[in-house]
């Protein structure tokens, strides 16, 4: 049981890093980015393509796949996002949705549908001695670098003058500027940033998931019902709500596994019943 | 342009007949001036890998090894293979193989992968009264309650993977197990037949439970596994695709093979042994209708296959070859292309190819009898070339492979 | 100081401005009175940068004889412009002191302004703010946020105050003690744009005053006809 639930805050780590990423996008530029998951698919790519065409373990993938990606990510919103943004929000719905099945469709053509090999690193290939339970070196891994990310960001968000401005910007947009804040020099890099935590996400994934094309379109339901739960925009929310969500599939696997499929939109339907702007969410997120 | 109509195609029929001079049985028997033999399939999903465009390509290898065998002699002396993407839906297959029915004037359509895909094409055969030889699709209702005159079963179902592993891994002391499968209609089906191979042949399912369908996280599943009462021998799992994949990443991460968990599948295809790599699957046992490295003869044509297109053929793509080629045999035989004879030379047809051992159609639901594998995954130390991954531990006879019965359900 | 000539507006086809010219001198507390609808906040928020996401806008601005009209918001604010806005703009997920702290504090460049407000000198003048600065900034009372906002402003040593009706829903009291800060700020060197319902309270700290009906300025009056005409300006505006 108590190991169940440390799976289920493993499933969660996702979760939370793609919820965080989707958060702080929503956040800042009122953009629900659907190319999220894509990210996500390039990342665990990128880890793959590093070390099928590079000979880079998993370790330097984990730290640039991420950087590349991310400014692969700023380079687009200013291109693209940015000219997007003062039309009706449709206009990057359908753009960022877009270009999902665009980058989906490439790496398709290219790798096929089929899983691509990615082993675990080395380092961690054993199992860790927890007390109560041994795990999976690599899974406990995946947690606690999660766990710290997450922590980090928080602290960023909470501790700093950066996080100030971002979430003062997050909040009122318009007022941010007119109170002599250049915003958009800020929308770039969290852009940025977002897609970066999405390529991380994927990176970690490689050694424990099927690398595919799909890999991110199959999980993204998931992670937007995730977002929805904790509140859009809310970075506390969505991070708890991850975290939480990993915890209720793996529970709900265990004791009834008829309703694993649904769960989470069961829970996602009842919190909005509830609470329509989500566990955290202000109702000023909607305007 | 195409020449369409009576009139049209006995102007055409006189020409051929003027241009070979008359072949057996003459060619005037054969409509709308050829034979035209339709893929319809998945060219950008999930089983683009698998089937998809290099199973058209096989179809022409059958074409061609048809020609070279009867040259001037062959009922047949034009034919076209033309390809449509179903994309794995139902509606989209039902309208294509309309559309290669009435307007590409498609005398057979082959593959179609995904069941629900491969019932509506069944549908539409019916009613066209034109051949249909599934491949790509594992539904028992095939040759079951969907059964009909022209439409065929070729390769392998559901029930002769689940019942090949099941009962076969039981017979060799694997007595207990513990069953996950993908929540959804083929999984489902799927875990059916597997717990009742698995009883009949002695053996105990402790428990077995339904999966989300996709799935990326199966630690639940798999932490509970060692710690069932009594503790399973053998973890059966129905998963195919990035499912399949995710499952046996996670089955080592939590190490249940050395905590005596042996792993034993339904289906497995080749690229998913290599997106894992051999050694994740090692000694993994599962069935399969065909492997490229059997034998000399399967060898053969998958050098060819290789020197055409550049990689090794999957078991549906050797099915599909095979299936067009005893498409033209019956054509041959037939001496025509029309849709009744060319059935009755199907049926009960008693046959071997590079792909069938001791194959026969069964007369009664169509469906094609023939020896499986039960095989098994080899260690990277024993894998001596690229893609040599399967090595294959014992012949399942036709008679067992699949249902001894025809399902009374199937009226022709 | 500043300059405003034929600036036009429109939300959509829906013209809110029309053509209006008006200045504000270095020094001067000026009012913008007008009924709801007049189109006074849209007025402040066209000098702030902030109408361009609702429709187009035509006309000059510019601030000590710079024109500014194609600047961004940011820039205006560096320019020296401080927006208190008519809704306060207090952030919720940020806490007093965070609210206090987010507008950059403007340098001093070439013609000398205001002294930009410490924070020793906020808390100093307002001590409620330093007990409640770890606190939310929503959580204050309607009254104390008006300080807040206003003290946010001072901060950035801004010169030309536009603010969006301060007093709105104040207690006399806190209306006063605007009042004081108004001519306080003013005494140090602070320009002041208001836009004002309050007639009275306009009377009593502005020099002078601007009229504006259906989008286009109708009168500029200075104190001593506002006084005489306060009861003939009370009616027109329907209070």
């Amino acid at each position: 049981m108590l190991q169940q639930a440390f799976n289920g805050l493993v499933g969660g780590s996702f979760y939370a890093l793609l919820a965080l990423g989707l958060a702080v996008i929503f956040g800042m530029l009122g953009v629900v980015n659907l190319a999220h998951g894509a990210f996500y698919m390039l990342g665990a790519f990128g880890a793959f393509i590093a070390l099928d065409a590079f000979g880079l373990n998993f370790w330097v993938s984990l730290a640039l796949v991420p950087l590349l990606l991310g400014v692969a990510g700023a380079v687009l919103e200013r291109l693209f996002v940015r000219r997007l943004a003062p039309l009706d929000p449709l206009y990057n719905f359908l753009f960022t949705f877009g270009l999902a099945l665009i980058l989906q469709d490439l790496v398709r053509r290219e790798y096929g549908v089929n899983s691509q090999p990615y082993p675990r690193p080395r380092e961690l290939a054993g199992t860790v001695d927890l007390g109560l339970f041994t795990y999976p070196a690599y899974q406990v891994f995946v947690l606690a670098v999660s766990a710290v990310m997450c922590a980090v960001v928080w602290v960023v968000l909470t501790r700093t003058r950066v996080g100030v401005i971002v979430r003062a910007a997050t909040e009122r947009p318009e007022l941010t500027r007119a109170l002599g804040i250049d915003v958009g020099r800020w929308v770039t890099p969290v852009f940025g940033f977002g897609v970066a935590l999405a390529a991380f996400a994927g990176v970690l994934a490689a050694p424990m998931r099927a690398v595919n094309p799909l890999m991110g379109a199959d999980l993204i339901i998931t992670v937007f019902a995730v977002v929805v739960i904790g509140g859009l925009g809310s970075v506390f929310g969505s991070v708890a709500a991850g975290f939480a969500i990993g915890l209720v599939s793996a529970l709900g696997n265990l004791y009834v596994p008829a309703l694993s499929q649904i769960l989470v939109f069961i829970l996602m339907a009842a919190v909005l019943l509830w609470r329509p702007a989500g566990l955290f969410g202000r109702e000023e997120a909607f305007r | 342009m195409r020449i369409t109509g009576w009139s049209g195609g006995l102007a055409v029929a006189g020409l051929l007949l003027a241009g070979c001079g008359g072949g057996p049985g003459g060619g005037g028997k054969i409509s709308d001036g050829g034979v035209v033999l339709a893929v319809l399939n998945d060219q950008s999903g999930i089983y683009a890998d698998t089937s998809g465009r290099l199973t058209i390509e096989a179809v022409r290898m059958a074409v061609e090894d048809y020609r070279a065998r009867y040259g001037d002699k062959a009922v047949a002396q034009k034919i076209d293979v033309v390809a449509a993407d179903h994309q794995n839906k139902p509606e989209i297959a039902n309208s294509k193989a309309q559309e290669l029915y009435d307007r590409e004037h498609a005398d057979v359509i082959l593959d179609v992968p995904t069941s629900s895909a491969a019932l509506a094409v069944a549908t539409v055969a019916r009613n066209k009264k034109k051949v249909f030889i599934d491949v790509g699709a594992a539904s028992t209702e095939l040759e079951g309650k969907s059964c009909n005159k022209y439409t065929f079963h070729y390769g392998y179902n559901s029930y002769m993977l689940a019942h090949g592993t099941g009962s076969e891994v039981t017979k060799d002391g694997g007595t207990s197990w513990y069953i996950v499968y993908p929540d959804y209609a083929f999984g489902q089906d799927m875990e059916r037949t597997f717990s009742a191979a698995i009883k009949a042949a002695g053996g105990a399912v402790v428990e077995s439970d339904p999966t989300p369908f996709p799935n990326d996280n199966f630690s639940t599943f798999l932490l509970k596994a060692p710690g069932l009462d009594p503790k399973p021998q053998v973890l059966g799992t129905m998963h195919a695709g990035g499912d399949l994949v995710n499952l046996v990443k996670q089955y080592n991460e939590y190490k249940l093979r050395d905590k005596g968990v042996q792993l034993a599948l339904g289906l497995l295809a080749l690229s998913d042994i290599h997106s894992l790599g051999p050694d994740a699957l090692a000694g993994t046992r599962y069935t399969t209708m065909w492997t490229w490295s059997m034998d000399d003869q399967t060898r053969a044509w998958a050098d060819k296959f290789q020197a055409r297109n550049g990689k090794r053929p999957t078991s549906n793509m050797a099915a599909n070859y095979s299936a067009a080629l005893q498409y033209l045999e019956a054509v041959q035989r037939a001496g025509t292309d029309n849709s009744d004879k060319v059935v009755e030379q199907l049926e009960g047809h008693t046959f071997e190819d590079m792909f069938v051992r001791n194959g026969t159609i069964r007369a009664q639901d169509h469906l094609l009898l023939h020896d499986a594998y039960l095989s098994q995954v080899k260690p990277s130390s024993e894998v001596k070339e690229p893609w040599d991954y399967e090595k294959v531990i014992r012949t399942i006879p036709a008679a067992e492979a699949f249902q001894p019965q025809p399902d009374p359900a199937c009226k022709l | 100081m500043l300059r405003v000539d034929g600036l036009s507006a429109w939300y959509g086809e829906a013209q809110a401005l029309r053509e209006v010219s008006m200045r504000v001198d270095e020094g001067e507390i000026v009012t913008l009175v007008g009924r709801n609808g007049a189109g006074k906040t849209t007025l402040l928020r066209c000098l702030m940068g902030l109408h361009g996401a609702y429709g187009r806008t035509a006309g000059t601005i510019s601030l000590f004889d710079e024109d500014i009209t194609g600047l961004a918001p940011h820039a205006r604010a560096r320019g020296g412009l401080g927006y208190v806005p008519d809704d306060r703009g207090i952030y919720a997920t940020l806490s007093v002191e965070e609210n206090l702290t987010l507008a950059p504090v403007r340098k001093a460049g070439g013609a000398a302004g205001p002294e930009p407000w410490s924070l020793e000198r906020v808390y100093e003048t307002f001590p409620h703010l330093k007990e409640r600065r770890r606190s939310p900034g929503t959580t204050l009372s309607g009254g104390e946020q008006q300080m807040l906002v206003l003290a946010r402003v001072l901060r950035t040593g801004a010169r030309l105050l536009l603010c969006d009706e301060p007093t709105e829903g104040l207690s006399p009291l806190f209306v006063q003690r605007i009042g004081e800060i108004l001519r306080e700020v003013r005494a140090a060197g602070t320009t002041v744009l208001l836009v004002e319902q309050n007639v009275h309270f306009a009377a009593t700290v502005a020099d002078r005053h601007y009229l504006l009906a259906e989008g286009r300025i109708v009168e500029s009056l200075d104190r001593d006809q506002v006084r005489e005409r306060e009861h003939q300006l009370l009616e027109y505006l329907g209070i």
